[in-house]
This record gives structure tokens, sequence and C-alpha cells, in this order.
């Protein structure tokens, strides 16, 4: 699974450094310059070709799209999945003091109807047997 | 617990009692009137559910729901625990996670911090409207090559910008060794003039001003430069 990624990280790598280096050529261009120009334009066009390559290792991966919304604003990606972790552990608590707040309920609700109507409790456990204790 | 009483074991020869009496809204009508003491008004009675055992066995509840099927995995367990995420919680949460792009990749040149909007490079346009391109890639020929033949001389101001980095604190020393070190290929030499002639370019705003003030210094000191009032004495005694 991390071999997939490593070998895209280490050709968006080249490429984006294929990319620099063609910017400092062209940023102050002289004549003797353009095979070496026009050598970084073919780099960019093979780099292109193998991250495609990889594209078909990676098919399965998903990425959401809220991840681009902190790229797009210059944030960092791993902020999004420590907000995803919060906000799934604080709503993990939050459902777990409803289960919990429910079950004294119940418990607290047999046991008072259990001393107003006794007969009937009985009948209720009968049928749908003794609750076990919360 | 006075209503509950009534509902429970007294018999009504009028018939239930309607949604109205109840305190619930209006507007249903009314339960026929053989359905027994227990029988809540319709809109009481949830729709759908698990099959109801028949109204003899369940005396005497008329309306006992079987209880739901038992979730092995609930709100009530850890999560976190249960799929082996404690490491990824506190990698991400026990640490300060830092805010901006560049210290996630740290290595990618330049203003990556900025927002994607401000130059049109956001990853939202390129979903919203992909660019329009062939399904392959192939290398540019000859002739293809020739429409990126570029003037000499350097970029205009505009456009000198795009791969100046913003300054790093920590990494000033680290980036002044590494960049003259990039593997850039031999076979383009006119790269170290590049490189020589981008240092001269540093320096050119103090090279300027130290040139116009040799200028002035020369300028002051030459017997041909018109215009000079009291400073040498040759010019006032023509006047």
């Amino acid at each position: 699974m991390a071999e997939k990624f490593d070998n895209l990280e280490e050709h968006l790598e080249k490429f984006v450094e294929n990319i620099r280096q063609l910017g400092i050529i062209v940023s102050d261009f002289q004549p003797s310059s353009q095979t070496g120009l026009s050598q970084k334009l073919n780099f960019m066009i093979t780099g292109l070709q193998d991250i495609e390559k990889c594209r078909q290792q990676l098919h399965d991966i998903n990425v959401p799209l809220e991840v681009f919304e902190y790229i797009d604003q210059g944030r960092n990606p791993q902020l999004y999945t420590k907000e995803c972790l919060e906000s799934a552990l604080a709503k993990n608590e939050q459902v777990k003091g409803k289960i919990d707040t429910l079950t004294k309920f119940k418990s607290l609700l047999i046991s008072e109807l259990g001393k107003i109507f006794p007969e009937e409790m009985t009948k209720y456990k009968a049928i749908h047997g003794d609750d076990p204790p919360s | 617990m006075t209503e509950i009483f009534s509902l429970y074991g007294q018999p009504d020869s009028q018939g239930p009692a309607g949604p109205s009496a109840l305190g619930f809204g209006s507007g249903k009508p009314q339960v026929p009137q053989n359905m027994g003491p227990m029988c809540f008004p319709h809109q009481m009675v949830d729709e759908g559910g698990p099959i109801r055992k028949p109204a003899a066995m369940n005396e005497p509840f008329y309306l006992l729901r079987e209880l739901p099927m038992e979730n092995e995995l609930t709100g009530h367990t850890n999560l976190i625990t249960h799929y082996n995420l404690e490491h990824a919680y506190n990698k991400f949460c026990g640490k300060k996670v830092k805010e901006k792009l560049s210290n996630f990749l740290p290595e990618l040149p330049g203003m990556i911090d900025s927002p994607g909007i401000q130059d049109n490079s956001s990853l939202r346009s390129v979903i919203e409207k992909p660019p329009v391109c062939n399904n392959s890639f192939s290398p540019l020929t000859g002739a293809m090559l020739t429409g990126f033949r570029l003037h000499t001389g350097p970029l205009p101001e505009q456009y000198r910008l795009m791969h100046i980095q913003p300054p790093k604190k920590k990494n000033k020393h680290k980036h002044k060794h590494h960049r003259p070190q990039d593997p850039l290929p031999p076979e383009t030499p006119s790269d170290s003039d590049h490189k020589k002639k981008k240092k001269k370019k540093d320096d050119d705003p103090d090279r300027k001003k130290k040139k116009k003030d040799k200028k002035k210094k020369k300028n002051r000191h030459s017997p041909d430069h018109p215009g000079m009032t009291g400073a040498q004495p040759s010019s006032s005694s023509l006047r």
C-alpha cells in the first residue's frame, strides 16, 4: 500500500523539480539555453506520462472533497484529519451519554412501574423476559 | 398518573377519548369503539416497526412491540479503540498540527500558502472545469518546439515573483547552501551563467545605487561637466 504512494511521490517530486529548473532557465533566458529548455519540456511530458501510469495503482483511493478546500485555502490537510477524529470522538461521547441516560431511565421506570402496577409489570416481564440490570 | 388510570382499566361505554381530550391536536377521525380500553388516537401510533404479537397473548397490553435487535457496535463503545485508530488520534490530536500548507510540503517551491483563488490555481477549479486534453501525452517534435523560442533577457517584473519562496527562518542557511547544489545537467553550461547572473541580479539594486554614486562623483570631478556653479574655480573665472 505504501509502495504505490512512494512511487507516486517520487515521480511528483521529480516533476516539480523539473518545473522549478525550467522556471530558472526561463527567468533569464539566453540563446544557448534553448536546448536545455527543449529537454526540460520533454522531461515534463515524460513526467506526466509516469504520473499517469501511477493512476492505475491508485484507482481505489478516494479523497474527500473537503480536503481540497483546505489545500485551496493554503491550510495543512492534516488539520482535516484532526478535525474528523475530534468530531467523531465528540459524537461518540454524545451518543454514549444518551445511551447511558436512557438505560438509567429505563431501569428507573421499570422499578417505579413495578411499585405502582406490580401485577402488570410481572406480566410484562413474563412477555419480555427479565431485562438485564443496567 | 390519573390519565394512565383512566386509560388503563375503566370500561368506557361512551367510547374512547378523542384526541382533543388527551391534549393532542385535532383533525383526525376518532378511533372505532370496538378497540378496547387501552387505545391511543391514530396519530400517537408509530407506523411500521417489528411484527406485533396477537392481542390475546399480550393482554392487557395491546400495543406491545418486540424489542429491537441488539446491535453489537453502538455509540456505547469507543469507536477509535474499536477501529485501532489510537495511534492516528495521538499523532494528529496529541501534537500540535501546523496550520500552513508549507509545513506539510516544505520542499515544494513557490508561494503555496496563499489561497488558490488569488492566482487561479485552485483544485476546485480543476474539478469543476477539467481542462480539455487528449487521452495520451506525446513528446514535442522539432516543429512544435519552435513555438518555445524565447526572447533573451530577464522576465518582466510582473512575472518574476512566481518562483520566489517565502523566507524560512530555520532553513535560511540550508536554503542558501542547498540551491547552488541543485543537480542541474552538465549539458547546459549556460545554467552556471544563469546562477552567476542570478547572484548579480540580487545585487542589482545595490549595484545601481553604487553606480549612481560613482557617476555623481565622476561628474563632480570632471572638467567637461556642464552647469557646475561655484564648485570649480575655473568656471567662476570664465564668468
